[in-house]
């Protein structure tokens, strides 16, 4: 399998080679185009919690919670894989180790990495907005994407990043989610103003724009939905 | 091969903007609202492509097609256009040959040589849905069209499969059938509110096909919940 990632940052686009009988899982309506004997069928992962019924629920609420798999044929074929958002993609070597991805950061993973929905670990905080995170293990590639640019924050100790610019963390990170200071964030910035506080060491993969915040800009200048 | 119209491509990928150098009396037909900035020696004339009458039958299929001619008159002058949204510019040259299927708001601008035709009938699949309209650009010319994001050029030599949501245009050496694909919805239920069905087009042949790096409909399933429910 070949990965090149064209129009970087701004319109940053997939394009993946693959050798015959290779497999590819990635976010439903991802696919861009695709060499035409790729065989295409749908997984729905079972999360920690929700399960299917879980899954089925948040496919309602707006989310493609279920992925597409691809196959390619007796030949070698290819596919061009593309984020909804306007940014960046970034590849990620899984090895063996734990990656929490947040839902919208999720593009495309290759079969070695086990893609688990519904980690549990932020779900009463964030059960009011259209967000939830996932958990990838094992080995093998995933790609990541952003709103914007992604930089990479290598922590040694303490850090402490917004949870709308989290794109994904490594889990060898203890968090916990607080509220930025009451004082300024909640009246200033008029969202819940929440913070992930990291501990120990790993990578944190922020995004340089929050999707939420944008959403809600441009979502309430639009009339109501119907 | 020289071009009819003198141009600069400026600012792509994600911000593409189109420069015209226009000549004396030369004249620039441009997708209406997309003149950012020009020389004031340029004049411009709104027109309905093809007549009136067509142009009304197009606003009543729920699609109209207008263009805007831009002339230099009497020394040359710049003209910048910009699309609506962010994204790349391609130029492709008609020699008279063969035509170009174009999504309808991806044309940019064109030379007078080109003619465009949004009435095209062979098109049908593609209305299920997705509401994708296609202009036909024939004759021979300079044309322009954008996309949101960056722009692909995918030769094809065989057959290829696309997403309709993330089609700019493809030449019409090209045959194609729409279908939807089991693999990319989930039993019927729709990834997003607008779209998603997991409609492709197939590509069979050989011809030139461009997509796009973003998808609109994507963007805006992104942006729904984010509306203000209606208060009763």
């Amino acid at each position: 399998m070949k990965l090149d990632v064209l129009h970087q940052p701004d319109s940053a686009i997939a394009k993946i080679t693959m050798a015959p009988q290779e497999e590819l899982i990635a976010e439903a309506g991802a696919m861009v185009a695709m060499s035409s004997d790729m065989n295409v069928s749908t997984t729905l992962r079972k999360g920690k919690g929700g399960g299917v019924f879980g899954g089925m629920k948040r496919m309602l609420a707006g989310e493609s919670l279920f992925l597409s798999v691809f196959r390619s044929g007796n030949s070698d074929a290819e596919i061009y894989l593309a984020p909804k958002l306007l940014g960046d993609i970034l590849p990620y070597q899984m090895k063996g180790t734990e990656l929490v991805v947040q839902s919208t950061g999720y593009m495309a993973s290759t079969p070695g990495v086990e893609i688990d929905l519904g980690f549990t670990g932020f779900k009463s905080l964030f059960s009011g907005e259209s967000l939830f995170w996932l958990s990838a293990s094992g080995s093998g590639l995933v790609l990541l994407s952003a709103f914007g640019s992604i930089y990479e924050v290598d922590i040694d100790g303490d850090y402490v990043v917004d949870t709308g610019h989290i794109v994904a963390f490594e889990r060898t990170l203890d968090y916990s989610i607080a509220k930025a200071n009451k004082s300024w964030a909640g009246a200033f910035f008029g969202g819940e103003g929440l913070v992930c506080q990291f501990r120990g060491t790993g990578k944190v993969f922020c995004q340089t724009h929050n999707p939420g915040a944008f959403g809600q800009l441009v979502g309430s200048k639009l009339p109501p939905r119907g | 091969m020289s071009t009819e119209i003198r141009y600069e491509i400026e600012h792509n990928p994600a911000y593409g903007s189109l420069k015209l150098r226009l000549n004396p009396n030369q004249t620039a037909l441009v997708e209406p609202g997309a003149m950012a900035a020009m020389d004031s020696c340029i004049k411009m004339k709104a027109k309905a492509k093809g007549g009136l009458g067509k142009g009304i039958g197009r606003m009543l299929g729920g699609e109209s097609f207008f263009v805007s001619e831009f002339t230099a008159e009497g020394r040359p002058g710049d003209l910048y256009v910009s699309p609506g949204v962010p994204g790349d510019i391609q130029y492709y040259r008609l020699d008279g040959s063969n035509g170009i299927m174009v999504q309808s708001s991806g044309f940019v601008a064109s030379s007078t040589g080109v003619n465009i035709d949004s009435k095209f009938q062979g098109l049908k699949g593609f209305f299920s849905g997705e509401s994708l309209f296609l202009l036909k650009a024939t004759g021979s010319g300079d044309l322009w069209f954008s996309s949101f994001g960056a722009i692909l050029e995918i030769p094809i030599a065989g057959s290829y499969v696309v997403d309709t949501g993330y089609i700019v245009a493809f030449e019409d050496t090209l045959n194609y059938s729409v279908e939807a694909i089991n693999g990319l919805s989930f039993r019927g239920l729709k990834t997003g509110i607008f779209g998603g069905e997991g409609l492709v087009a197939r590509f069979s042949g050989s011809g030139r096909l461009w997509v796009q790096s973003r998808n609109v409909y994507s963007f805006v399933n992104f942006l729904h919940p984010f509306r203000p429910a209606k208060s009763n």
